[in-house]
């Protein structure tokens, strides 16, 4: 368990942040985290839909149960947070 | 005793470059100062400035130009500009000043750099006067606010901002650092006086000056303008300059020195000027929004420059044409989002009337930023005011050390341009800003930004707090909504009226 800094850009906010995870986190914690300062802030909540993290540029989103250790990402890497429909 | 006509004997009495006996040419100039394009003594000679002024003619110019601006400020000291002002247009004076006055000062080190190791003699006597611009600015600028210090402990900010850690001046100072005060006189005079001063002081001065006539402020309008009237002097060290390097092979350093400094500071523009323009600036005093001066001052004007003198456009020409519509948007929402960070209060500038006049300007406004600015609105009519400030740090770009942004909303295409250079990670804003790094890599690579810092444990503790502290903002300096969120109101009612 490590402290471990990403930056975050959730799919219709203007900026991107810092976003302090752990290694541990798995991406639906690490996009809940990205949520926190971005949805409900500048970024309207869309009912029915979860929150996907994918590398930036990719186009198929991570597993949900995925540990930040697991998909092997840079310090400060920025990562898309993508909205999806809840199935 | 009958006088010479200056241009009789202009030429010869400045013609002061002699061959040195006691020590080497590289001795006189050194390299590192002077500049090192391989270009032989005497091609400097052919330096041949536009602007022809000698010491007596510009002491009484200038004297006449002190008395003016300084009149006008004597004469209006009681119209009570402070008391009477919006509270947005007095924020574009605290962010100007803090921005610009001590930067001026800085400058004239750059100018006279130039002054004293220029190999033209020509471009020493400019920038001789030019250095002297550079003085009566920063004292202008910093006497003008200081009235209002006493009044309001923001405007002290005048003469703070350039000594803190502040994130806006961290981006002002690498900015100016990288251009005038770590360069050669050759290529301070290609990318301070043509790329910079050429390229974007009119919007500054001139722009800006219209703005404040229409909002009733004409010592700050005076004041403006009278400092432009010496920039549009001084920045013409860079031309006749630009012309010898082309002449003798060396166009494309000359051209990479102007895509550099021209790309760096329009980023600084979109921050500075274009929230003055298009947000604080109050609605009925906006006389062209930020894209119609910059497309009127900077566009035409510096592509007719450019074109004029044998350079090409900048390579990512499209692109700036493009950000035009859209940076700055994001810049000033950043502002007004992380608004305690700065040391003036920013005006949102988002009630109907102004988002009508925005998407008017701008269309698609209201379908992409506006989104955001939606939710923010939404939080402040239900009192939800925690949701309006931040909680972790924007990212910032590695080289204009301002938050990257892009377009939200509908129109979503915010991205992060990364590069790994020698095991460490950096941001960029844009492809520019990464082309810019990777220019001169190792110019720019151990620079810190505020992220940077932070994640490094120097900002201490690692919440707002600290990066207050760590900024100089003490209470009463930190910024606010400029109007105290009176423009709610409005909403709230729209939301009463439709139940």
């Amino acid at each position: 368990m490590a402290l471990f800094p990403l930056t975050s850009n959730v799919e219709g906010d203007f900026v991107l942040q810092l976003l302090p995870v752990d290694t541990e986190n798995t991406m639906d914690e690490v996009s809940a985290a990205a949520a926190y300062h971005s949805v409900g802030r500048r970024v309207k909540a869309r009912p029915g839909h979860i929150l996907r993290v994918r590398k930036q540029g990719a186009t198929e989103p991570l597993p949900r149960t995925m540990t930040v250790a697991q998909a092997g990402f840079k310090p400060t890497e920025c990562i898309e947070i993508i909205w999806e429909k809840a199935s | 005793m009958a006088l010479l006509n200056r241009m009789d004997w202009y030429d010869l009495a400045r013609t002061t470059n002699w061959t040195p006996t006691y020590v080497k040419e590289e001795e006189l100039f050194p390299p590192q100062l002077a500049g090192d394009f391989g270009i032989p003594m005497e091609k400097w000679e052919s330096y041949d400035e536009p602007y022809k002024q000698t010491y007596p003619e510009y002491v009484k110019v200038q004297r006449e130009k002190d008395a003016g601006a300084y009149s006008v400020k004597a004469a209006l000291e009681r119209s009570e500009i402070f008391e009477k002002s919006d509270p947005g247009w007095l924020s574009v004076m605290k962010a100007h000043y803090g921005a610009i006055a001590r930067g001026e000062y800085a400058a004239a080190t750059a100018e006279a750099r130039m002054m004293r190791f220029s190999k033209a003699p020509g471009m020493r006597n400019m920038a001789t006067m030019g250095c002297m611009d550079e003085i009566r600015h920063g004292q202008i600028q910093l006497y003008f606010p200081h009235e209002h210090v006493s009044k309001d402990r923001q405007f002290d900010w005048a003469f703070k901002a350039y000594s803190t850690n502040e994130w806006g001046m961290i981006a002002s100072r690498h900015f100016f650092d990288d251009i005038m005060m770590t360069r050669d006189a050759i290529s301070v005079g290609i990318m301070l006086t043509f790329a910079f001063e050429t390229g974007f002081t009119n919007m500054q001065f001139l722009g800006l000056a219209a703005d404040a006539a229409e909002a009733g402020d004409h010592t700050f309008a005076s004041l403006i303008s009278s400092v432009q009237t010496d920039e549009s002097r001084h920045a013409q060290i860079g031309g006749p300059l630009l012309q010898i390097l082309i002449e003798n092979g060396k166009k494309d350093e000359a051209q990479r020195r102007v895509d550099v400094s021209f790309w760096r500071a329009w980023k600084l523009f979109s921050v500075l000027t274009g929230p003055m323009m298009d947000y604080y600036t109050p609605l009925e005093h906006r006389k062209q929004s930020f894209k119609e001066f910059m497309q009127e001052w900077i566009v035409s004007q510096f592509e007719r420059a450019i074109e004029d003198l044998g350079l090409s456009k900048p390579w990512y020409w499209d692109k700036f044409l493009a950000d035009l519509d859209t940076q700055h948007h994001g810049m000033h929402l950043g502002v007004w989002y992380w608004r305690p960070t700065v040391w003036w209060n920013p005006a949102a500038g988002v009630t109907p009337a102004e988002r009508d006049w925005l998407e008017q300007k701008y269309p698609g406004w209201n379908d992409t930023w506006g989104q955001c600015w939606d939710v923010i609105i939404d939080n402040l009519v239900e009192g939800n005011m925690a949701a309006t400030y931040p909680e972790t740090l924007p990212m910032i770009c590695n080289m204009s050390n301002l938050p990257i942004n892009y377009t939200p909303g509908n129109g979503w295409d915010v991205r992060d341009y990364p590069l790994e250079y020698n095991g460490r990670l950096y941001h960029f804003s844009s492809e520019v800003d990464r082309w810019v790094f990777e220019q001169e890599p190792e110019r720019y690579a151990g620079h810190m930004s505020l992220v940077d810092r932070f994640l490094a444990g120097q900002i201490q503790p690692m919440d707002l707090n600290g990066a207050l502290a760590y900024m100089g903002l003490a209470p009463g300096e930190c910024g606010d909504d400029a109007h105290g969120y009176k423009w709610v109101e409005i909403y709230k009612q729209l939301r009463k009226k439709a139940g």
